[in-house]
């Protein structure tokens, strides 16, 4: 144990000579520490605090009654930590005037808002650089070279940007030099709705991987429904696209290899993706909710190409073979066995889906109905979502960010806005609808599309902030009451990437739970989430044990970690 | 993203063939002949021409209700549910109770997803027609979609009564219930729903099909391929092939048959790409 403390200690130490500011450095140790008495769950409460926290902004979709299908899509909001104070801060991506699709005035401006570590957020988008042009839906955030400053992708229609941070509170934009525009061959500029960041071959450099939609052209976008009641479009509509994925050079730039690696082969009508190693190998697998067409899971085969399992997995359609509107997608293990599950949402009458992995090549099997889920989310549309452990019982529950698709209302007599929902997770063996309890600023409904999960205020509960079309977004701050502990790994990879996304995590706490998570920053849809590992740890006020498994394979372990903090662990690499 | 998901959706098409009830008829009428002409050639699947000698009977009688139900019905399959409501409300100004445009009324609503609409509509088919089977099962199709389950599953109950009373039960009118059970995880009346459903049409891809579903839920994943396999070979129903292709991939891989499930699964590919990707005007 004594051993353990000071690899530790060792490595705070290299964390701080690589430039990481004192106040990151939180590790302590504290041997010995056993198990309080057990405690029971409390309920998950959320306040509102946006207004309060000077976060003011408004997505604006550029609609004006023409039904253009990008309108729909958007959203999309990320975490970050920009200037490496501790602090998360927020950025959001914004639309424009279509169909120019300029941003032609300050209210189509992404913005970026600094946290100024009292729960309050200023906005920096001027100084930092990042009002962006074109209609932006996407955001993902990744250091892609490495040099420990977290960096802005921000997808869109027909137009990408590759933000890299300066470290002094600028960006520049690097995405031709970067070679990620992503103008395909075949389809040009492509309309992307999510995008997220990867090291799909360990190399220890992120690689990026984009969810295309659809073919979309204002001029020759078709029109649905009769001149006195347009609709918008089924996208059954317009033509699919492939996702595309490029490759870091490790010098600033990349190569498109979506062709090589196989993934371009397959034409879907990509919404949100998620990355997780879905059966153990090692490899980050990729995931994609498709819109009206099935899913794609394409397995990372370790040479370089993928295989598109979906069909085999068990995970490319609902159960009764109907393809759903899929939205966004998390892969996170809810059930502690050490294997990432998936959750898809959809729309109204989909019912969202859960799909439990059944590990190694077995796929995954249908879990929504044995959830509650099924039936419990039927009437919903879902955008955006997450699997996060909100009150740290142990227990990973499910965040979605809901709203009807806007026309819907004079169809179903009832207002396209919905408020959010929070599903509590019951040991993981069903999901219960606590959204009532979670206080009188959750049942608030809204046009809600993207959510992002991070703990903005360092109290060990995970916040959520939520955009709304037209609408100004929402800071949900977790409230939630109870003497559960928690634990959040930071990691920091040396022959991984330096954010160590794709590491997996694994807790061993004293009451003998084993809980499982990895490194990500994407989740849901269109969105970006902290790059932290979180753990509940319950009425435990430690972790006995902590094991890393590094992108690349090499497996750090972490003896007796005190609980309620944020633990920072450098790669140990040996010579 | 657009909705177009409704319970029973693909019921619709279905229930059309068989919603041929003549209420309403004025056989005195001029038109009438040319209406009947076109009501057989519609049961002939005869489209164009039903459709030429529907608006050869209401030329000769503007007024007759028949035909502008038939002409509505047309319209429906055609989707130009612009011209079926047109129809229909013109059917109605002219006899407010007529119970089958009242029902084809909800019907033209629920095709076009707006349910806030088909509520009422079949409602008033109900109370006008309290015997007719498909206002109650249409209406428990759109209080289902509106998240009612417990009373939707009393009115297809209700549904199945009113035809078993009739002597007409139809097994289409036993598989919204039994899907809807599969879903509320009643898995042994889904199971007896889903018997009596096969009991009336054993070669129907559809009931097979939900057999299979029911027995993949079951654990019998041998028996579950087995009726897939079935369902697969059947040409009647609304299932797609592919539907059941994904059905029995998951069923030959949990009972231990990963080269089955392949070809399946290789089928599926071959048959949706690029095709199923692609714009459909």
């Amino acid at each position: 144990m004594a051993k353990e403390c000071t690899k530790l200690a060792a490595r705070r130490g290299l964390a701080y000579v690589e430039g990481l500011p004192p106040r990151l450095i939180t590790a302590v140790l504290l041997c010995g520490v056993v198990a309080g008495p057990a405690a029971t769950p409390p309920a998950i409460r959320f306040q509102e605090v946006a207004a309060k926290s000077g976060l003011r902004f408004s997505l604006r979709n550029g609609a004006a009654g023409q039904f253009h299908q990008i309108e729909l899509t958007g959203g999309g909001v990320a975490v970050l930590d920009y200037n490496n104070d501790g602090c998360t801060d927020i950025f959001f991506t914004n639309g424009a005037a279509i169909p120019s699709l300029r941003k032609t005035g300050p209210e189509f401006y992404n913005r970026l808002f600094r946290n100024n570590c009292d729960m309050t957020f200023t906005d920096v988008t001027a100084e930092a650089g990042l009002a962006g042009e074109g209609y932006s839906t996407a955001v993902a955030i990744g250091d892609f070279d490495n040099d420990g400053y977290q960096d802005i992708f921000v997808a869109g229609v027909k137009r990408n940007i590759l933000y890299r941070n300066l470290g002094n509170g600028r960006f520049a934009d690097v995405t031709a030099q970067a070679g990620v525009a992503g103008t395909d061959a075949k389809f040009g500029n492509m309309w992307a709705v999510s995008a997220g960041w990867l090291d799909y071959d360990n190399d220890g450099w992120l690689d990026l991987f984009v969810s295309n939609y659809v073919v979309w052209d204002a001029a020759t976008e078709p029109r649905c429904g009769t001149p006195e009641r347009q609709f918008y479009c089924h996208p059954k509509a317009y033509q699919g696209l492939p996702g595309q994925l490029f490759h870091n050079n490790h010098d600033g730039t990349f190569t498109d290899v979506s062709q090589a690696s196989g993934i371009g082969r397959h034409i879907g009508k990509g919404m949100g993706a998620a990355f997780a190693d879905i059966d153990g190998d090692g490899l980050t697998d990729i995931f994609v909710a498709n819109d009206s067409v099935r899913n794609f899971l394409f397995r990372n085969r370790g040479d370089g190409t993928f295989q598109e399992i979906g069909l085999e997995a068990g995970v490319a359609l609902r159960e009764d073979g109907f393809a759903i509107a899929g939205m966004g997608g998390d892969l996170r293990d809810f059930d502690n066995d050490g294997k990432p599950d998936l959750v898809v949402s959809g729309i109204l009458n989909d019912s969202f889906l859960l799909f439990r992995n059944l590990g190694g090549a077995r796929g995954f099997e249908d879990y929504a109905q044995r959830t509650g889920l099924l039936m419990g989310t039927r009437q919903f549309t879902g955008w955006s979502l997450g699997m996060y452990d909100f009150d740290n019982d142990g227990w990973k529950d499910l965040f979605f960010a809901l709203s009807h698709l806007s026309q819907l209302d004079r169809y179903l007599g009832r207002d396209s806005a919905l408020a959010n929902r929070v599903f509590r997770n019951v040991e993981g063996k069903r999901f219960e609808d606590v959204s009532a309890g979670a206080g009188p600023d959750f049942q608030q409904a809204a046009m809600h599309r993207g959510v992002a999960f991070a703990d903005f205020d360092n109290d060990g509960r995970v916040d959520a902030v939520v955009t709304v079309v037209n609408g100004p977004a929402k800071l949900f701050r977790n409230v939630t009451a109870g003497e559960s502990h928690w634990l959040a790994i930071r990691l920091h990879g040396r022959r991984a990437n330096r954010q160590g996304l794709g590491a997996v995590v694994h807790a061993h706490l004293p009451d003998g739970r084993d809980l499982y998570n990895h490194a990500t920053t994407t989740v849901g849809y269109a969105c970006s989430s902290e790059a932290l590992v979180r753990f509940g740890l319950g009425a435990n006020r430690a972790a006995e044990r902590i094991e890393i498994r590094w992108p690349g394979g090499s497996v750090q372990k972490v003896a007796n970690v005190a609980a309620d903090r944020i633990v920072d662990v450098v790669e140990e690499v040996k010579p | 993203m657009t909705m177009q998901t409704m319970t029973g959706r693909k019921c619709v098409f279905a229930i059309l063939p068989f919603a041929l009830v003549l209420l309403g008829a004025a056989p005195s009428s001029p038109g009438y002949a040319a209406y009947e002409k076109a009501n057989a050639l519609f049961v002939a699947k005869k489209f164009p021409e039903a459709l030429a000698a529907t608006e050869e009977a209401l030329r000769l009688d503007p007024k007759l209700i028949p035909a502008l139900t038939l002409k509505a019905k047309l319209a429906m399959a055609a989707y130009r549910l612009d011209v079926a409501r047109r129809c229909l409300e013109q059917a109605l100004a002219i006899d407010p109770r007529a119970p089958y445009a009242q029902f084809l009324y909800g019907l033209e609503a629920y095709l076009g997803n707006d349910l806030k609409e088909a509520l009422p509509r079949f409602r008033k088919a109900r109370q006008l027609s309290p015997t007719d089977p498909r206002a109650a099962l249409y209406l428990g199709l759109t209080i289902e979609s509106l998240g009612q389950p417990a009373e939707a599953l009393s009115l297809y109950e209700e549904a199945v009564r009113l035809e078993r009373s009739a002597g007409e039960p139809h097994a289409e009118t036993l598989l919204p219930g039994a899907r809807l059970l599969l879903l509320l995880g009643r898995l042994e009346e889904c199971e007896r729903w889903i018997r009596q459903a096969a009991t009336l049409s054993p070669d129907s891809r559809d009931v097979h099909f939900e057999f299979a579903r029911l027995l993949l839920k079951k654990g019998d994943a041998a028996q579950g391929a087995h009726e897939g396999e079935t369902a697969l070979g059947l040409p009647e129903g609304v299932v797609t092939d592919a539907a059941i292709h994904y059905l029995l991939i998951r069923a030959y891989q949990q009972s231990g048959m990963p080269d089955r499930a392949a070809i399946h699964a290789e089928v599926m590919r071959a048959q949706e790409t690029p095709a199923d990707n692609k714009a459909k005007h």
